[in-house]
């Protein structure tokens, strides 16, 4: 029974790992860009909700909206403005550029909100649902679905709209893209931004359920890599089983075998998968591999 | 051009050959006088310039001449302070013992993961090698027992006054760096270093010339370990406390990453250069920024890519140097 309990609270924690790495994945896929500061994007989305629950008394899951929208007017810019200028550079240069911009985030994180632990408790937080001796609290489940939610939201932009189509073209073949006339350039700002939109939003969802403070995001970016590896770059139905394969494990190690090896569970399932299946869990290329 | 072939001074005869080792070698003597002229203060601001230099050193292998990026190095400097630390406080053993464990211990572990972890490029091993840092954080940070986890570990504090350990630790740290500079060279020149060369421009065709790529990886790799750990071992000893935080610290791998990048990527001496301008910068602005540092070193890395997004070895080789200024007057005139 605490196994099924264990699995199922993995599945439901899967889904916001999933949120978190579609937006990274987003930014890799159609700018070959791993953003290292995608975790404390997600905590700056954490912290906006900390704030305007703290200071209106609004219901945190109100505020994913407001955290999506500000994180697509802070990722905009920066990827119009600077990452642009170096997207014909080496990968170290891009790495170490995102690693700057990582620090100057979690500084202006530091130095508004202090190392503080922060978190937030909603009225409802102890109700939940009942299966016998399995409890699901509303708060995962609604987590959950907000999650999944944004996740096909994603998709159905990707797929269905002129700017999505625009940013899936740019993402296969940019040369081509911009003699089709898209402005591949707005295009990589129009994808950083929905992508730390995403980022935003899961921060949201993370302070419904967690404590945070400015340093916890690298655990975050490392998520969701480890997701993107496992799922294929790019893959929406790969982020979502490879986010609920990572909950499950992970819950199923710290919770039941080894408590406090949370972070290390996703680097030794990513050395097991590349050892035993180098090319993902589904069997798709490494995309990015032709391109570094 | 004779001029500016000289001024390069890499294809010059063996008189230039001469020139350099001699020029080398006085800057050997002098850096060795420098604990007869400088205070404290500058012995330590020297010895983090040595001991940054080797961090880069061992990136400049790997990324440089590799062409694999292992961004998350800085995990050998932590299994190199640990090895030390644990053998000198668990076993009471010297120093000297505990530097050679960490030494061991950092390319056996490259031994074990590396096969595995070298099959991804890129991207892939970038945050591969970053992950393997946070795992071992973790591991080190749970098993108390042995490490001290979160309470970090004491280690016994070197016999001698302030004085005479900052002139010994500012010679370990110079020696490391003579060490680790020279290893590159020879690797540079040597088969394993052709051999990666050959595999960082095209590795698969490198595969098909019969070069036995995952054993050369493996190799620069287990070589690059080894430095980070020396240094790692060594600043342990410095500090007399580590914790998980501070030594498995990826803002120490990204500031050797910076300093691989400015000094010049694939060339020898790049490191050295680099650390001394990123060392000095940073304790003559960043004492002053308490608060802001991080953002600090975080803006600063940021215009770096922007200006020099191939270091100062590419700038100082399109730079005016003052032997092709002498050739360009000699022709007009």
């Amino acid at each position: 029974m605490l196994t099924l309990q264990v699995v199922l609270s993995g599945i439901l924690l899967g889904g916001l790992y999933a949120c978190m790495a579609m937006g990274f994945s987003l930014i890799w896929g159609v700018t070959n860009l791993i953003n290292l500061a995608h975790g404390s994007m997600i905590v700056v989305g954490a912290y906006i909700t900390w704030l305007l629950v703290t200071h209106t008394g609004v219901d945190p899951f109100l505020t994913v909206p407001v955290s999506a929208a500000a994180l697509f007017l802070i990722g905009y810019p920066i990827q119009r403005f600077l990452l642009n200028r170096a997207m014909r550079t080496t990968l170290f240069m891009t790495l170490i550029l995102t690693f700057g911009l990582d620090m100057v985030l979690i500084n202006v994180n530091l130095a508004l909100f202090t190392a503080d632990v922060r978190s937030i408790t909603v009225p409802y937080a102890d109700l939940a649902l009942r299966f016998g001796e399995i409890r699901l609290p509303y708060t995962r489940l609604a987590v959950f679905a907000i999650a999944l939610g944004l996740t096909l939201a994603l998709h159905l932009f990707l797929a269905h709209t002129r700017t999505g189509q625009a940013i899936r073209a740019t993402g296969q073949n940019a040369r081509a893209a911009s003699v089709l006339g898209i402005d591949t350039r707005a295009v990589y700002a129009t994808a950083f931004g929905i992508g730390a939109a995403l980022a935003g939003a899961a921060g949201s969802l993370v302070a419904v359920l967690y404590s945070f403070s400015p340093v916890v995001g690298d655990g975050f970016t490392m998520k969701a890599f480890v997701v993107v590896v496992l799922g294929g770059l790019g893959s929406i139905r790969g982020a979502i089983v490879a986010g609920i394969l990572l909950g499950v494990v992970e819950n199923l190690v710290s919770g039941l075998l080894v408590p406090g090896y949370r972070d290390a569970v996703s680097f030794v399932l990513l050395v097991l998968i590349l050892v035993l299946r180098p090319r993902g869990i589904f069997g798709n290329r490494y995309l990015a591999d032709a391109r570094i | 051009m004779p001029g500016s072939d000289s001024a390069s001074g890499s294809r010059s005869g063996t008189s230039g050959r001469g020139v350099r080792w001699a020029l080398l070698a006085l800057g050997a003597l002098v850096l060795a006088a420098g604990p007869a002229f400088l205070g404290n203060y500058w012995l330590r601001v020297l010895s983090n310039v040595y001991m940054y230099a080797v961090l880069a050193q061992g990136i400049n292998i790997m990324a440089g001449y590799t062409g694999y990026p292992a961004f998350g190095n800085v995990v050998f400097f932590g299994i190199g302070g640990y090895a030390t630390g644990i053998l000198m406080v668990k076993l009471q053993a010297p120093f000297v013992a505990g530097l050679v464990t960490g030494m061991l211990a950092c390319p056996l572990l490259v031994l074990l993961l590396g096969p595995a972890l070298l099959r991804l490029k890129g991207h892939y091993f970038a945050i591969a090698t970053l992950g393997l840092n946070e795992a071992i954080r973790e591991f080190v940070a749970n098993a108390s027992p042995l490490t001290g986890g979160g309470m970090g570990l004491s280690l016994p504090l070197p016999p001698g006054g302030a004085a005479a350990n900052a002139a010994s630790f500012y010679y370990l740290f110079l020696g490391a760096m003579l060490v680790s500079t020279w290893l590159t060279w020879e690797f540079s020149r040597r088969n394993l270093g052709l051999a990666c060369r050959a595999i960082r421009d095209n590795e698969g065709k490198a595969e098909a010339t019969g070069i036995h790529t995952t054993r050369s990886k493996t190799a620069a790799w287990m070589l690059s370990a080894t430095m980070t750990g020396m240094v790692g071992s060594i600043n342990a000893y410095w500090l007399a406390y580590i914790d998980p935080p501070s030594v498995f610290d990826m803002t120490i791998a990204v500031k050797s990453f910076v300093i691989f990048l400015l000094g010049g990527a694939g060339t020898v001496l790049g490191p050295v250069v680099g650390a001394v301008f990123v060392e000095c910068l940073a304790t003559l602005t960043w004492s002053k920024l308490l608060n802001w540092h991080l953002g600090a070193m975080g803006l600063l890395i940021m215009v770096v890519v922007m200006l020099l997004p191939s270091g100062f070895a590419a700038a100082a080789r399109n730079a005016p140097s003052l032997a092709r200024i002498v050739a360009h007057v000699r022709r007009r005139g």
